[in-house]
């Protein structure tokens, strides 16, 4: 294996082991052909809602006799561990990839080339969501599911505050927050200095990007008055809230600090609710959500659409039996109980409705139109692996330094990371 | 645990002065049993070139390399020669981190001896009972694993509910109720280095303690015969006793401190904004934090050789001293 | 006069009030996290901390010993330290015993190879192991583990057992030989012995390194089954985000052998300590 894929590299087109590895696996396809195999999928902490995984394992498990092992994956330091797994003779099989992060996979051609799964399954993949996919005109993963943040609050508190309908408005949202600081001992929303996702929403709201071309290079635009403009908001609605200015919203676990039924609202992912209800049962009932209001009433607020992919390892010897499994896990059936059960946004359109009824999704569902990405360039990823320059940014604008100074103290760090070796 | 301080005078020494038919040790090279101490010196010398001199190898040879995602994934070779060596060594950050590492290490050392120092005399004064409950503290804080270490400081000075921050507010430090202590790069060393102090001065004072019974009585009866203070018994009998014991120590310290890892990435990763990074840290979050693993390895490399430089006197010391042995 | 009693009074009582102090200083942390870990969450999450664990619970630690694969981590790390120990005395013993005993050409160097060597900052060095390990084949097994953290406590041990064996009187192991003893003979019913506490004491420094080790496992052993222990409980702290009590109970279980340990090798190797020690 190892050898194949020095031999592969070495022939500039790294595609072309893949081809050589699957070529192993051809031969015994077919209804049992893969008995006694086992498929590795490496999934990332809450992407797999228990049912889903139950009716997807049984259905992989009887149409291709193999056995499917689930490996749940942290966020935390996942860009190595599956640069180091891509290298090995024996990586996962399939793996999840965050759609931000799959460009910088797809250029080390460490993902199998996936065009004919995309021809036998992919025509109505929602193309602005199969784009992260994509790379250099190849299809390298194959959209999952996307999700974006919506307002997850405390009913409860919200009704103890007196306030009786959910804002439309961001002017409108801060007038609740105002309300119920005053009426109620509760925190009014829960917002660490570095949930960098929503703020890279705001971005998307004000029309700002993170970077821009100058001389045939990707540089930082942080500097841009528009990004200075989105930092306010972020930074009032960060006002509201007691969270430590320098942490993300994963540490500590903001659902988890949700749970504890002393905050008013946090802005997170529909599973995130689930999370909480895992930590107090008895929050469940106190449970609501609503878009995240924009400016005025008839646009939501910017949201990032956040996502993932299914890739599978140009140096698994399973190349077959990957396949199989992503025929059967992004099969309509599954796909639309992906959506049904964790309330995630599917990979194609025809099968948007199965969100109705799901609270979560249906109230992200309207900033949907309105989303966007992080820069869709292999460079980025770099900039995104801790220490996060942005990151460091929003947390020294929160506490006191303005825009412009902020911006230019971690531009060089950022224009280090986006002009990075590759 | 105990150091070894071959400088000392050994409690017990050996009288016959001159070589020994069979093993010869203070005579020439013994020609008949010439290959026994190769032979046994073999399995450890061994382990030690395959196990840490070949990563050492590799890792020299990474840091000549441009080893980024792509060509660890496709396991390609490209060689760039001295540009990681160029790009680091012409970067502000690393002689920034370089100066914030050696500081480090002289503030802790300095603090962990001075502690350790005082309680293993302190140890030596106490009475039995008080002595033994007095050890068993520090045991328990020299045996705690370093990453139980890290997680119960992390919960000490926890923002929310953490103990310190109570105790600070109770004792009328109101603005101390909801302090972050990893919100700043001071406040974050604070929290580092009492954990390291914490963790080593054990070490330290127990091994001085031991030391201390080691003094022979008579030394000191002649020094108060000689009506010697005890003060000045302590400057010219304890102290130069143990002095052999401090440089030893000393020298273990400096290499510890210079190069922990788990407890400053532990406590908040080098942050806030990678004010806290010490040359280790920053070797591993430019290199594998950022995959970009032939810098790594090339600042890696620099650590090595900056420790070496740090550690040349003492090294130089300790080999004459093993002229003088045997 | 009663200045002078109170100050004889205040001679005697300041070393044990301090000595009191120190020891509350060193540990109330270890107290505090095996506390912690016995509270109910509504006593841990209390605006004025609960001292003393009033009404305890085995909650926490029933959380964190159902975690996944728990006890295949325990194995893991118990055989991984046990071995990687005893290899490395084994090792450092022969070593030991030729450095201290014997007078060879090139043995300076010897003892300057291993000096530095104790100077080798292995997380730094993990890509580069990674990859010898990985081109090797070795991945996700405990047998490249063990050897590294033989290595890793190997230059200490042996630099330290020296001198517990060049402490030993050496007429004791000639009057052994003259007893009709071999070399072997006379070192193993003479000097072993002898040696028992350096051996103790050197061990535990062993234990700590390996219990504890977390960078290389982490990207040796990617298989849940071939991990140990730190990693289980490093996923606690970033997986339960702020739920200190089970976090608490995972780094109490986690240190709870390794204090028992040293609390009864310590009592032993004091002897070892104050005989060999500082030559030792």
């Amino acid at each position: 294996m190892k050898r194949r894929l020095l031999v592969a590299a070495g022939i500039a087109a790294a595609m072309t082991g893949v081809a050589a590895c699957g070529s192993g696996g051809e031969s015994n396809s077919g209804a049992d052909g893969f008995k006694g195999q086992t498929l590795t999928l490496w999934a990332m902490d809450g992407s797999t809602p228990k049912q889903w995984e139950k009716d997807v394992r049984a259905a992989f498990e009887k149409k291709t006799g193999a056995k499917l092992k689930l490996e749940v994956q942290q966020w935390n330091g996942i860009q190595q561990k599956i640069t180091t797994a891509l290298s090995e003779s024996d990586p996962p099989d399939v793996i999840e990839v965050g759609n931000t992060q799959t460009p910088a996979y797809a250029k080390t051609g460490g993902l199998a080339e996936l065009g004919d799964l995309k021809k036998s399954i992919g025509a109505d993949w929602t193309k602005s969501v199969n784009e992260s996919a994509v790379y250099g005109g190849k299809q390298y993963a194959a959209p999952w599911y996307t999700v974006n943040r919506t307002v997850i609050y405390n009913k409860k508190i919200w009704a103890e505050a007196g306030i009786k309908k959910t804002p439309k408005t961001r002017a409108d949202f801060f007038e609740a927050l105002d309300t119920i600081e005053k009426k109620t001992d509760a925190e009014p929303i829960y917002l660490p200095g570095q949930n960098w996702y929503f703020f890279d929403g705001l971005l998307i709201g004000k029309d700002a990007g993170l970077v821009k071309k100058r001389g045939g290079k990707w540089v930082s635009n942080l500097a841009d008055p528009d990004v200075g403009e989105a930092m306010k908001i972020y930074a009032k609605y960060a006002s509201y809230s007691e969270a430590p200015q320098d942490k993300d919203e994963a540490t500590p676990q903001q659902a988890e600090v949700f749970a504890k039924g002393k905050t008013g609202a946090f802005i997170g992912l529909g599973w995130e609710a689930g999370t909480a209800v895992e930590a107090n049962p008895k929050i469940k009932k106190d449970i609501g959500y609503f878009t995240i209001p924009g400016e005025s009433a008839s646009k939501p607020e910017g949201v990032f659409l956040g996502g993932s992919n299914l890739a599978v390892a140009a140096g698994s010897e399973k190349q077959e039996l990957a396949k199989e499994f992503l025929k059967i896990a992004l099969s309509d059936k599954f796909e639309g109980a992906l959506a049904e059960e964790g309330g995630v946004i599917p990979n194609k359109p025809s099968l948007q409705g199965k969100v109705e009824g799901n609270e979560a999704a249906e109230a992200a569902a309207p900033a949907v139109a309105g989303g966007g990405l992080t820069p869709l360039i292999p460079q980025w990823a770099a900039v995104e692996n801790p220490p996060n320059p942005v990151k460091s940014y929003m947390t020294a604008v929160l506490k006191g330094k303005p825009h412009a100074e902020a911006a230019k103290s971690v531009e060089d760090d950022i224009n280090k990371r986006l002009s990075q070796k590759q | 645990m105990s150091v070894q301080t071959h400088e000392a005078p050994p409690p017990v020494r050996s009288t016959p002065r001159q070589p020994h038919p069979e093993d010869g040790p203070r005579g020439k090279p013994d020609p008949r049993g010439g290959g026994l101490p190769y032979l046994l010196l073999l399995p450890a010398l061994a382990a030690t070139a395959v196990l840490l001199g070949w990563p050492l190898v590799t890792n020299g040879l990474l840091s000549f390399q441009n080893l980024n995602m792509a060509q660890l994934i496709q396991h390609v070779t490209e060689w760039t020669g001295t540009d990681n060596y160029r790009d680091t060594l012409g970067s502000e950050d690393f002689w920034r981190v370089t100066l914030r590492s050696v500081l480090f290490t002289v503030v802790n050392v300095f603090l962990i001896m001075l502690c350790g120092t005082l309680t293993g005399l302190l140890l030596a004064r106490l009475g039995s009972r008080m002595r033994l409950l007095l050890s068993v503290g520090l045991v328990l804080a020299w045996a705690m694993p370093v990453i139980a270490g890290t997680t119960v400081y992390q919960w000490l000075f926890a923002q929310r509910f953490g103990v310190v921050n109570w105790v600070l507010d109770a004792a009328g430090f109101h603005s101390m109720a909801d302090y972050n202590w990893t919100g700043g790069q001071l406040s974050t060393f604070f929290v580092i280095s009492l954990l390291i102090v914490w963790t080593s001065v054990p070490f330290v004072a127990v091994n001085l303690y031991a030391a201390t019974t080691t003094i022979p009585r008579e030394l000191y009866e002649a020094a108060a015969l000689d009506g010697a203070s005890a003060r000045q018994s302590f400057m010219t009998v304890t102290l130069p006793f143990l002095k052999p014991f401090l440089l030893v120590t000393t020298f273990l310290e400096v290499i510890w401190i210079f190069k922990a890892f788990p407890h400053i990435f532990a406590i908040n990763e080098g942050g806030p904004d990678r004010l806290t990074e010490t040359l280790p840290v920053y070797a591993f979050v430019e290199g594998v934090g950022n995959q970009h693993y032939g810098m790594g390895a090339a600042i890696s490399v620099l650590t090595i050789l900056i420790l070496l430089a740090l550690m040349s006197y003492h090294l130089r010391l300790a080999m004459r001293q093993e002229e003088d042995e045997l | 006069m009663s200045r002078t009693v109170k100050g004889r009074l205040f001679t005697r009582l300041w070393p044990n009030a301090t000595a009191l102090l120190l020891f509350t200083g060193f540990v109330f942390p270890v107290y505090w996290m095996f506390s912690t870990a016995l509270k109910p969450d509504s006593d841990i999450i209390s605006e004025e901390p609960v001292w003393f664990p009033s009404s305890p619970t085995f909650e926490h630690f029933a959380t964190v010993v159902r975690a996944e694969n728990f006890w295949s981590l325990v194995r893991n790390s118990v055989t991984v330290t046990l071995l990687a120990v005893g290899l490395s005395l084994l090792i450092a013993l022969f070593a030991a015993f030729a450095l201290a005993r014997m007078r060879f050409r090139g043995r300076r160097s010897v003892v300057l190879t291993f000096m530095v060597a104790q100077m080798a900052p292995w997380e730094v060095m993990v890509i580069a192991i990674y990859m010898t390990v990985r081109d090797a084949d070795m991945l996700n097994s405990l047998v490249p583990l063990t050897l590294f953290y033989t290595v890793m406590v190997l230059p200490l041990t042996i630099l330290t057992l020296r001198s517990y064996v060049a402490a030993v009187p050496k007429e004791l192991e000639e009057s052994a030989m003259v007893d009709g003893c071999g070399r072997t003979q006379a070192f193993r019913k003479v000097i072993f012995p002898l040696l028992a506490p350096g051996l103790m004491a050197t061990s535990l420094f062993g234990f700590i390194t390996a219990w504890n080790e977390f960078p290389m496992v982490l990207i040796l052993n990617k298989d849940p089954h071939a991990q140990t222990l730190p990693l289980w409980l490093s996923r606690f702290q970033t997986a339960f985000g702020d739920d200190w009590g089970a976090t608490m109970a995972a780094a109490s279980l986690f240190a709870l052998p390794i204090l028992l340990l040293f609390l009864y090798l310590q009592r032993k190797a004091v002897g070892g300590l104050t005989a060999g020690a500082v030559k030792g």
